[in-house]
């Protein structure tokens, strides 16, 4: 048994893998895009930016910018359900904004650090939970994965239209008033701790606390779908019957991989009600509901890096836009890549890298194997 | 005697509105597997023509209404060529690069949301930019019913009837006419009507143009009961899209039975409870019928048939 | 052992008949197992049985309810009405995963290996559920090497010829280890020594894994190579049920092949 042609990770000439390099295989694998010493340099560098920017921009921009790393857990949560697992979902909104809601009401009603950390607890389950639910209803009913897609959507906006009337008094959640149309304001910062020994994070903190989420969640993902489960996973997506017939119990796959988007969805909008000290019925709106079906689609949605440089990347040019232009913006994207390159960017980017480098498709590594046996 | 006029008048109105707003988006899902999610924008086309037509270039109302519509088909077609067959960028493409670029949308449901949407967004950002925010309202024709104390728009229950005649012209359409038939053959067995000579290219052209053709009439026949502004066909969409999806693949019969259901549960909602109310009865009604029949009503016959048919 | 052209199937024959002598136990038994689509019944109040380590073949002609029938026993289509009995248990309620894991297995008729993965990312999905690191790399070459496929494991799945693909597809299932398998024509569409080579594969399976086989195939040759019984499927119940060669000689049975037989 040789070593995997030239080209794969950790055979910088050392023939045991080293500890780095058997960290490093957990997060590698066909499922994800960088497999190389160079991407993670590249990695390390892109994050170090990013811990430097808010000192370039200063804490108004950063705090700006730091929306777009929230909405990145969006787009990573559809990028999981749908380009790991097969299921198109248009109501990761559904979950974002219900965690958005929960949160909102709790942290209103105990304003106190304890309450918002628990408040934020709460939203995240919140999230998962309305997911379970609904993915129950879908996948354990046999909805094959198209009215999946359909059934998301109205799901989006039956919550939309239900929340728009809860504008009366009588929709008031303890000292919360959900609002209706005009949304529900003077949610508090994010803060975690218990009285004195707590952390309230606005502003400069707030992004990095942001940023150290990411990354993490990041990483997570990563080591999550180049695992057994990742190959499951996939395996699902490819051929469902078929993997059933290999003993997997594909219905629960989806409610598992459902629910964890659930949460991801609902991680994002919580940090969201937070960072914005307001939630409104406008993230149930179709408009928004669409916005993380087209991060993914023009990042690849298959690679969890591309939904979430396509997530910040197409948000930092519609705000930068702004006003009108920025609709045709996206729109005329979206148009162009499902159309023309309907794997993404990121994919494509990654492919022609290859090219480039010569090694085409032949650097694709086994590592949870250890040793492998090559070809030719 | 008065609420169940109430109850009666709602019904029309909503069931009119359902069946006019889903006709055209359910012909072309129905025939080529695409959802167009920028449906509600040609309904705009047709609504935002009607009224230019009428108020700007001062054409008597049935005038601008016909050319709401042929503008909407006009425009249908250019999509068509452009975006859901790519033939023109194809065409181009094949004399530069030697290849194809683009893959037909057709029977891509999931693709064919997404890169509808993205028109959607485009159409509604020209609109805004081209005509501004809103636009002249035409008055609403007719006047109204009065009855005790109540009054319903005369006009908007007589589309009742007109929505009853748009299904009675696509029934009569898919079936006496030549265009007709060759639909139903490329629904049914797409490579067997191309062996038997079917212009398959063709008939989703039309197919399409006549969808759009119908969001038009949509338009027109809407707009001087609705307030003009680029995002109208938002309010369509949802209810177009429920009712296509409810339905199910037959056209005629799927539209005006998605229409009957979910009008009536619309309408008794919205007297009961309210008329917020009446919307997510429609729309949670819609969820539950999918996940029991999730082909619609007449996807599951139509299933029922096909594994007989099919047997072993 | 290997079996040489002129007295292979003879020889193949005689083995395969021994696995499955009297006293062997009932592998799989249906009872009055009936499906019907609408007003259509395509399975009629069928008994079917097979011994543990039988080899049987299922022909019939078209729309006979064959594929029905498979579908009915690995759990993907739920019966209107019977029962279903595995290894001495009622598995008529049972999902397909949980059947697959107390030993049926299937391999489907249009091969539908992942297209996206490698032969060995491929092979690797069945046996990593219940595998883990060396054995788990020593069942994964097994399989590639029973597969034919040694030297191609980390070619993409789509770049195996038909035949190649069938073989990974009956390698994947088997490594399972199933007590029961199901092949839905599994040599269609291939050439005479592709089928060589299928029948070898599965007459080797059987007789030395002793896996029970439910075959679906039209080629006589193939089943008259393989087949311990034969049964004939026709309007969605059982025909006649027998050896190749009685059957073969049946009357009615051309008959009904001929659509002369209602």
């Amino acid at each position: 048994m040789a070593a995997e042609t030239a080209g794969s990770p950790g055979s910088s000439g050392s023939p045991g893998a080293t500890g780095l390099t058997r960290l490093r295989r957990r997060f590698e694998g066909p499922n994800t895009v960088g497999n190389s010493r160079g991407f993670w340099i590249g990695f390390a560098v892109a994050v170090l930016a990013l811990v430097a920017y808010p000192f370039a921009v200063g804490s108004y921009q950063a705090s700006r910018f730091s929306l777009f790393l929230v909405y990145a857990f969006l787009g990573l949560s559809l990028s999981v359900v749908w380009g790991y697992a097969g299921v198109l979902s248009f109501g990761q909104v559904v979950f974002f904004g219900v965690a958005g809601y929960t949160f909102g009401v709790v942290s209103v009603n105990f304003a106190t650090p304890l309450g918002i950390t628990a408040a934020f607890l709460v939203g995240v389950v919140g999230g998962a939970v309305m997911a379970a639910i609904l993915g129950y209803f879908m996948f354990y009913g046999g909805v094959r994965n198209v009215y999946v897609t359909i059934i998301t959507l109205v799901s989006t906006l039956v919550l939309h239209t239900f929340m728009a009337q809860t504008a009366g008094d009588e929709w008031t959640i303890g000292t919360a008033a959900l609002g209706g149309f005009n949304g529900m304001p003077t949610i508090p910062n994010l803060a975690f701790g218990v009285g004195g020994v707590a952390l309230t994070f606005d502003s400069i903190g707030f992004y990095y606390l942001v940023l150290a989420l990411l990354v993490a969640t990041y990483l997570g993902l990563r080591a999550l779908v180049n695992s057994d489960y990742g190959r499951v996973m996939v395996a699902v997506r490819e051929d469902e019957d078929r993997t059933r017939m290999f003993g997997y119990h594909v219905e629960r796959v989806k409610l598992a991989v459902f629910t964890l988007g659930g949460a991801l969805a609902g991680l994002s909008g919580v940090l969201y009600a937070s960072w914005g000290n307001y939630v409104s019925p406008q993230v149930f709106e179709l408009a928004f509901a669409s916005l993380p079906v087209i991060w993914v689609s023009v990042g690849g949605r298959k690679t969890l890096l591309g939904a979430v440089v396509a997530t910040v990347g197409i948000e930092f040019f519609r705000n930068s836009l702004g006003g009108e232009l920025a609709f045709i913006f996206v729109g005329a994207l979206l148009l162009v890549f499902i159309l023309g390159l309907p794997g993404g960017i990121v994919p494509w980017v990654h492919r022609t890298y290859l090219d480039l480098r010569g090694e085409g498709d032949v650097s694709r590594p086994d590592p949870a194997e250890g040793a492998e046996v090559t070809d030719s | 005697m008065v609420n169940g006029l109430n109850l009666l008048f709602q019904f029309l109105d909503s069931f009119a509105f359902i069946v006019l707003a889903a006709a055209g988006l359910a012909i072309i899902f129905g025939i080529m597997g695409v959802i167009n999610l920028a449906h509600g924008e040609f309904i705009m086309v047709g609504a935002y023509a009607t009224t230019l037509a009428n108020v700007r270039v001062g054409l008597p109302l049935p005038v601008a209404m016909l050319a709401g519509v042929a503008v909407s088909m006009v425009f249908g077609l250019v999509v068509e060529r452009l975006i859901i067959s790519g033939a023109i960028p194809n065409a181009l493409s094949r004399r530069a690069l030697g290849r194809d670029v683009i893959d037909p949308l057709y029977d891509r449901l999931a693709d064919s949301m997404v890169a509808t949407w993205g028109l959607s967004l485009i159409m509604i950002q020209g609109v805004r930019i081209t005509f501004g925010n809103s636009l002249d309202q035409i008055g609403t024709p007719l006047g109204e019913i009065a009855y005790g104390g109540f009054s319903y728009s005369t006009y908007r229950v007589l589309l009742a009837g007109v929505a009853v005649g748009v299904l009675v012209l696509a029934y009569y359409v898919f079936t006496r006419t030549d265009y007709g038939m060759r639909a139903r053959a490329t629904i049914q067995n797409e490579s067997t009507a191309k062996a038997l000579g079917v212009d398959t290219e063709r008939t989703y052209m039309t197919t399409f143009a006549f969808g759009s053709g119908l969001a038009g009439l949509t338009g027109a026949l809407y707009a001087p009961t609705i307030t003009m502004v680029p995002s109208l066909g938002g309010s369509f969409l949802v209810e177009a899209f429920v009712a296509v999806v409810v339905g199910g693949p037959s056209v005629v019969l799927g539209t005006a039975l998605a229409g009957g259901l979910l009008g009536s549960i619309n309408a008794l909602f919205s007297n009961l409870v309210g008329t917020f109310f009446g919307r997510i009865a429609l729309l949670v009604t819609a969820i539950v019928m999918l996940r029991f029949l999730p082909e619609g009503i007449t996807g599951y016959v139509e299933r029922l048939r096909e594994r007989r048919r099919e047997g072993a | 052992m290997s079996a040489d052209a002129s007295g292979g199937v003879n020889v193949r024959q005689t083995a395969a008949h021994q696995a499955t002598g009297s006293g062997t136990d009932t592998l799989l038994q249906t009872d009055r197992l009936r499906k019907d689509f609408g007003g259509f019944t395509a399975t009629d109040e069928v008994d079917f049985g097979v011994d543990e380590g039988e080899l049987r073949c299922l022909i019939g002609p078209n729309g006979a309810g064959k594929s029905t029938l498979l579908k009915l026993i690995t759990g993907t289509y739920a019966p209107t009405g019977g029962e279903i009995y595995y290894d001495g248990h009622e598995i008529t309620a049972l999902d397909p995963h949980e059947r697959v894991r107390r030993g049926i297995s299937m391999k489907f008729q249009v091969p539908s290996v992942y297209g996206d993965l490698t032969v060995r990312e491929n092979a690797r999905l069945p046996i990593q559920r219940f595998a883990d690191g060396d054995e788990r790399r020593r069942r994964v070459e097994a399989a590639i090497e029973a597969a034919g496929l040694t030297g191609y494991e980390s070619a993409p799945a789509t770049a195996l010829s038909h035949g190649q693909q069938q073989q990974l597809e009956i390698g994947m299932a088997a490594s399972l280890e199933p007590d029961l398998l199901l092949l839905d024509e599994p040599v269609a569409g291939l050439d005479v020594a592709e089928r060589e080579a299928i029948a070898d594969r599965i007459t080797r399976l059987n007789e030395r894994e002793g896996i029970a086989f439910v075959v679906i195939e039209h080629d006589t040759d193939f089943v008259g190579e393989i087949a311990d019984e034969v049964t004939v499927l026709h309007n969605g119940d059982v025909f006649r049920e027998g050896p190749i060669e009685e059957i073969e000689a049946d009357p009615d049975v051309q008959r009904i092949y001929l659509g002369e037989e209602q």
